[in-house]
């Protein structure tokens, strides 16, 4: 991927893009308003990381707003130390695609670099999904591994796409909880491990290749190879 | 301004002065509306009285001109004017030519028409200044009469009149600048201690009250509410102190963990696999430090009040049921049967993102304190009076009388959760919820266990204090 990182604090900078040169991506970096403005309009990026708070008088938001309104489709991650939920609607709202709150886990950050972008090459909510042997119609809402049926709660069903749908991504727990319960907060403790337990219990019997696995400090990952 | 006229300004600006300056015009002024009737009248009725007298006296004086003829009228009105003290009377006859035959006037006046009648005129009389007079003029035969008297008789009954009003206006302007000037004493005295505790209260120290009488004026009902605010102020620093020691509290603890941690690493260099165990521990302890701010940040949010704004309709009997289905599995693990039970969807106006966190507070505290196999309920109800419920009940230990208020405190853990996960904020945000929400939450006994109900009265954003 070919990342825009607009921030000014060199230390997040420096952390950032390390993390995303590491993990095999291309990262430019503007450290004021104007030049993140400038590189996100111009150049052909896949997913750009925009600060709320910069120096100068262009503000992160100000700029998604620009963006937007000159047609740039280019999904945004919007990066703010302001952690009320008004802000993040406002964030959201102005044109952001997702939102996220300093200080965060730099897998928090992949993970969500990789959902934005996977759902910005367009994907089509109708068609089935599959992971190995492992098979999923949205339509019918049937879910097949192998030859045999698994029967999912609503809930579990709703899970298990999130995941097929971000194959071989890794997914973090505040992930699901947004995007599978709808929840902006942290349950204290850790019951979104005690879902996907039971939904491996379901799809991951003894005799079978493990497909969902669990990624240290990170999340989780539904992938067929290793 | 020069030095002088500055305290005279300033006292001035001074409401009392100011008041009393305002009643002293009025008064002045009901004075003189008092006095203008009076004095006119009374000019008018001296008038009249005055003809009366000049033409009594014209009578006489044609009385005589009958009886003894023009020589006899001379004669008696030349002795008539040598008996005067000059000016009290006028007297003065004239023939048809108006040539003065007897009388003290030098000539007939020019101003004064040779016809019966009163006139007002200035006469000039032996001491050659002019006088007003009133005359008048009598014809007899081919004679003219004039008789006439000098208005400056009455001079000294006005005079004390015009004396009399001014005194008058004297001693209402003295009397109510000093009330005004004793007033704005009294009160810069009351509104000087006023100010004195204000100030120290400034300067730091809340202790401070205003000092207040038994009497209910209105500077004393002024100082009981501003000391009722003073209350709360105090109540609310003290609160704020309170929580900022616990929060340095709560903070060292895991700060301390993750400085040794990392000084430990630095003197050691433990190999390669143990220095990034060792990390993954500081990185833990760092984000114990986060989730402890993120709590604190949202009670702060809650508290201001702002987030009476995202105030939406929504059905609580499905935002419950969602969370029931959240932590069924971790109830299931721990051999917890989570039951759920809801009449009929309950529509309600409210927060959903913030009571869908307090309900997985009270759901994830009854799961921590309920026994193996115990039993949680969760319930949804619209009450007689439209007001919205919503109840977690475990069987577990319950709160004892004398925690019960501690609970909802920020920071407070209570002594069965020692050892349990937790910053002891979880019940302090389902407090502020139902507080955003209206009403203070309810800890009720079940022997054994606990119910905590959340309310929502039926407008929660009309009925919400604040």
């Amino acid at each position: 991927m070919r990342i825009l990182l607009v921030e000014d604090n060199e230390r997040v900078t420096q952390f950032v893009v390390n993390g995303l040169r590491e993990a095999g991506h291309t990262a430019d970096h503007a450290a004021n308003g104007r030049d993140g403005m400038f590189l996100g309009a111009s150049e052909p990026y896949d997913v750009i990381i925009m600060d709320r708070m910069l120096p100068g008088d262009i503000d992160g938001l100000a700029i998604v707003e620009v963006l937007r309104k000159a047609g740039k489709r280019t999904p945004i991650l919007i990066l703010s130390a302001l952690s009320e939920v008004d802000d993040r609607i406002r964030g959201l709202r102005s044109g952001g695609d997702d939102y996220l709150t300093k200080p965060f886990a730099f897998g928090e950050l992949l993970a969500r670099l990789d959902a934005l972008h996977r759902r910005a090459q367009g994907i089509n909510n109708e068609s089935p999904l599959s992971v190995g042997d492992l098979h999923m119609n949205p339509l019918t809402r049937k879910v097949m591994r192998g030859e045999r049926t698994i029967i999912l709660q609503p809930r579990e069903f709703k899970l298990l796409e999130y995941l097929m749908r971000h194959a071989g991504q890794v997914v973090t727990r505040t992930m699901l909880l947004e995007n599978v319960w709808d929840y902006h907060f942290d349950p204290q403790t850790n019951v979104v491990d005690v879902h996907i337990s039971k939904l491996r219990q379901k799809i991951d019997t003894e005799a079978e290749r493990p497909l969902l696995r669990t990624v240290r400090n990170a999340g989780y990952m539904v992938s067929a190879g290793d | 301004m020069t030095e002088w006229a500055r305290p005279i300004a300033g006292m001035m600006r001074s409401s009392a002065v100011t008041l009393a300056l305002g009643y002293i015009g009025l008064g002045i002024a009901a004075l003189v509306l008092f006095a203008a009737p009076l004095w006119y009248a009374w000019q008018v009725t001296i008038q009249e009285g005055r003809a009366e007298i000049l033409q009594a006296d014209a009578q006489r004086l044609s009385d005589v001109f009958r009886r003894d003829g023009p020589q006899g009228l001379k004669s008696f009105i030349d002795t008539r004017v040598s008996m005067q003290i000059a000016g009290e009377r006028i007297l003065l006859l004239t023939d048809s030519a108006l040539q003065p035959l007897a009388g003290n006037l030098a000539a007939w006046p020019q101003t004064v028409p040779v016809t019966a009648g009163n006139y007002r005129i200035d006469v000039e009389l032996g001491d050659h200044m002019r006088h007003p007079a009133l005359v008048h003029v009598a014809r007899l035969g081919t004679y003219n009469l004039l008789v006439g008297r000098d208005n400056k008789l009455f001079a000294p009954l006005q005079a004390r009149f015009w004396y009399g009003l001014a005194a008058a206006i004297a001693v209402l302007s003295i009397a109510g600048l000093l009330i005004g000037l004793i007033t704005r004493r009294a009160l810069m005295a009351r509104i000087d201690s006023i100010r004195r505790t204000v100030t120290a209260i400034i300067h730091g120290d809340l202790k401070h009250r205003l000092p207040t009488h038994l009497s209910d004026d209105e500077l004393n009902t002024l100082s009981r509410t501003i000391n009722g605010m003073l209350d709360q102020i105090e109540q609310l620093v003290h609160g704020v102190r309170n929580v900022s020691n616990s929060i340095a509290h709560d903070l060292r603890t895991p700060l301390a963990e993750l400085r040794s941690r990392l000084e430990e690493l630095a003197l050691i260099r433990p190999p390669a696999a143990q220095t990034f165990a060792e990390i993954d521990g500081a990185v833990a302890d760092v984000d114990r430090v986060i989730r402890i701010f993120d709590a604190l940040l949202r009670l702060a949010e809650i508290d201001a009040g702002m987030r009476r704004s995202g105030f939406v309709p929504f059905d609580l009997a499905d935002l419950a049921a969602n969370a029931v289905e959240f932590y069924a599995p971790a109830a299931e693990l721990k051999n917890i049967e989570l039951t759920f039970s809801a009449d009929a969807p309950v529509p309600v106006s409210g927060d959903p993102v913030l009571l869908a966190q307090a309900l997985s507070n009270l759901i994830d505290n009854a799961l921590k304190f309920a026994p193996e196999r115990g039993a949680i309920a969760v319930t949804v109800q619209r009450r007689g009076d439209g007001t919205a419920e919503v109840a977690v009940a475990d069987n577990g230990p319950g709160i004892a009388a004398a925690e019960k208020a501690k609970v909802v405190e920020r920071f407070y853990r209570g002594d069965s959760s020692r050892g349990t996960p937790g910053v002891g904020l979880g019940l302090s945000l389902v407090q502020a919820v139902a507080k955003l929400h209206g009403k203070a939450v309810e800890l009720l006994d079940r022997e054994p266990g606990l119910r905590v109900v959340l309310t929502i009265p039926p407008d929660a954003a009309a009925s919400a204090p604040r």
